[in-house]
């Protein structure tokens, strides 16, 4: 594919890795980096999964050439996990797709649900637009923030944000809820200290204006219509 | 020369909470099994997996040496007398922190797997560079934790890390297990442990005061032919390793009568 760089910033270069997962981008690298010597560069590495190894590798590769490594921008949650488990800040964009065309750009840019299947363990924090689905475990110390919802199908031991941007209506939902501490909106609550009974999902939603634990209403949840249009596009 | 070597990081996140004890004790109980097995110091900073080992006096050469190439490696490797079948290749000065990279560990870990059945790395605490070198150079991992809030916490975060670094499998050891507070419900159970953690349990270490006479005197537990507990434990966890189905110990049947403390008295070695 062709290779993209553009001057962000008088110091900042982007380097954007290519598009077409055939081929590795490892091949194309050393050209792309051509003439970008002792330049800051952000990243762009689209949809793939760069795990922490690689990504020492290619900041070892970007040192040869006196090049740091600023910031990545990536679609694939695992690299943005990876990179920040680097110390490297990443951000968590959405999949720019070729035969779509961006109708709305604000409503492009991230997807209506992120479907995220991993435990998030101490220290990771899986941040989304709108809303998201988490496909295992919370643990303690990790956290999950959204948009809108936040719904694990999994455990919730670490801290959640719904609503991240003040919606009040955001609810967090887990199969088994005993998070350190919640949070929707502005509004933050501590974890209930008693254990949750079993075998029942909950729900946590602002009430009057305070937090408040109920079992999960099979109603609420996600607005599903809101979804359809967006469901086929996501490739988790 | 092995094909199918293994290179397993022992880690922990939190400091104390036994990484250069089992790699001491597992590395005998693997060597006396009959596989060659190196343990390789990785903590630079603060080692003495050589104490432990009561190898301390009988270095010449370390792994500093090695790298820059002023001598061999069979020069660097200190083989353990009474147990031939296990080496140490003792860390450098800590002032190597500073230079060493992940690639050093990697081309170090490489020569050893081509002589060794098993290299163990004993990681240092912490997540910062010594970490990361010594993850760089394995395969696999054991996560090594106790049942406290704290020491479970850290070892989540480092199996986060591990899995962003590519490491596979990933095992559980439990250490200093006290059957008779988990029974009272004043530590975690062992189920609390791995439902956060979500790893294959490869062991369950009961806390044992022989583990401390034995690192004072430099002489792993598994070596002195004690029944301890916590020496019995090491060697199933080798055992396990190696592939052998050995049920695991549960804390809830553990004896803690009158009988069962007089004999482990009898067993205690005071000197």
């Amino acid at each position: 594919m062709a290779l993209t760089q553009e001057t962000l910033q008088a110091a900042c270069h982007r380097l954007v890795l290519p598009t077409n997962r055939h081929i590795p981008w490892q091949d194309t690298l050393e050209d792309q980096l051509n003439g970008l010597e002792g330049k800051d560069l952000e990243l762009d590495s689209g949809e793939w999964l760069l795990n922490g190894r690689v990504l020492s590798a290619l900041q070892a590769q970007l040192e040869e050439r006196s090049c740091r490594l600023l910031s990545i921008k990536s679609c694939n949650p695992l690299t943005v996990v990876s990179a920040n488990a680097l110390g490297i800040p990443a951000q968590l964009t959405t999949p720019q797709l070729a035969n779509s065309l961006p109708s709305d750009p604000e409503e492009q840019r991230a997807p209506a649900l992120l479907i995220h299947r991993a435990t998030l363990r101490s220290g990771d924090h899986l941040k989304a637009r709108h809303h998201v689905l988490l496909i295992g475990d919370v643990n303690p110390g990790a956290q999950i923030s959204a948009g809108g919802n936040v719904l694990i199908w999994g455990r919730l031991r670490g801290f959640a944000h719904a609503g991240v941007e003040g919606d009040l209506n955001a609810r967090i939902t887990a199969l088994q809820l005993r998070p350190l501490q919640l949070r929707i909106a502005d509004l933050v609550a501590r974890g209930p200290e008693e254990k949750p009974q079993p075998g029942l999902a909950e729900e946590a939603r602002i009430v009057d204006g305070v937090i408040s634990i109920e079992p999960a209403d099979p109603r609420s949840g996600l607005p599903m219509q809101e979804l359809s249009a967006d469901s086929n596009n996501q490739e988790h | 020369m092995t094909s199918n070597s293994r290179t397993i990081l022992i880690c922990s996140g939190k400091g104390g909470v036994g990484k250069t004890t089992l790699t001491a004790n597992l590395g005998i109980a693997l060597a006396q099994r009959g596989s060659s097995t190196v343990v390789l110091d990785a903590d630079f900073g603060l080692r003495n997996l050589d104490l432990l080992l009561g190898l301390e006096n009988r270095i010449v050469y370390t792994a500093q040496e090695v790298l820059a190439e002023t001598c061999r490696l069979d020069q660097a490797l200190v083989k353990h007398k009474q147990v031939p079948n296990l080496a140490l290749l003792p860390a450098g000065n800590p002032r190597m922190l500073e230079w060493l990279k992940p690639e050093d560990m990697q081309a170090i870990a490489s020569m050893l797997e081509q002589r060794f059945d098993y290299v163990l790395i004993d990681c240092p605490a912490g997540i910062e560079d010594g970490f990361k070198n010594a993850v760089a150079a394995a395969r696999e991992a054991i996560v090594i934790t106790t049942p406290e809030v704290s020491a479970v916490r850290d070892a989540d975060r480092v199996i986060g890390l591990l899995n962003t670094h590519g490491v596979n499998p990933v095992q559980l050891v439990l250490n200093r297990v006290r059957p008779k507070m988990m029974a009272n419900q004043e530590m975690l159970a062992v189920d609390d442990v791995t439902d956060i953690l979500a790893l294959p349990l490869l062991g369950l270490v009961l806390e044992d005061e022989q583990v401390i006479v034995s690192t004072n005197r430099g002489e792993p537990l598994t070596l002195n032919g004690t029944k301890s507990p916590a020496a019995k434990a090491y060697s199933n966890i080798a055992g396990r390793l190696q592939g052998e189905d050995i049920p695991l110990l549960d804390p809830s049947k553990e004896r803690s009568g009158l009988r069962a403390t007089v004999r482990r008295l009898m067993q205690t070695k005071i000197f």
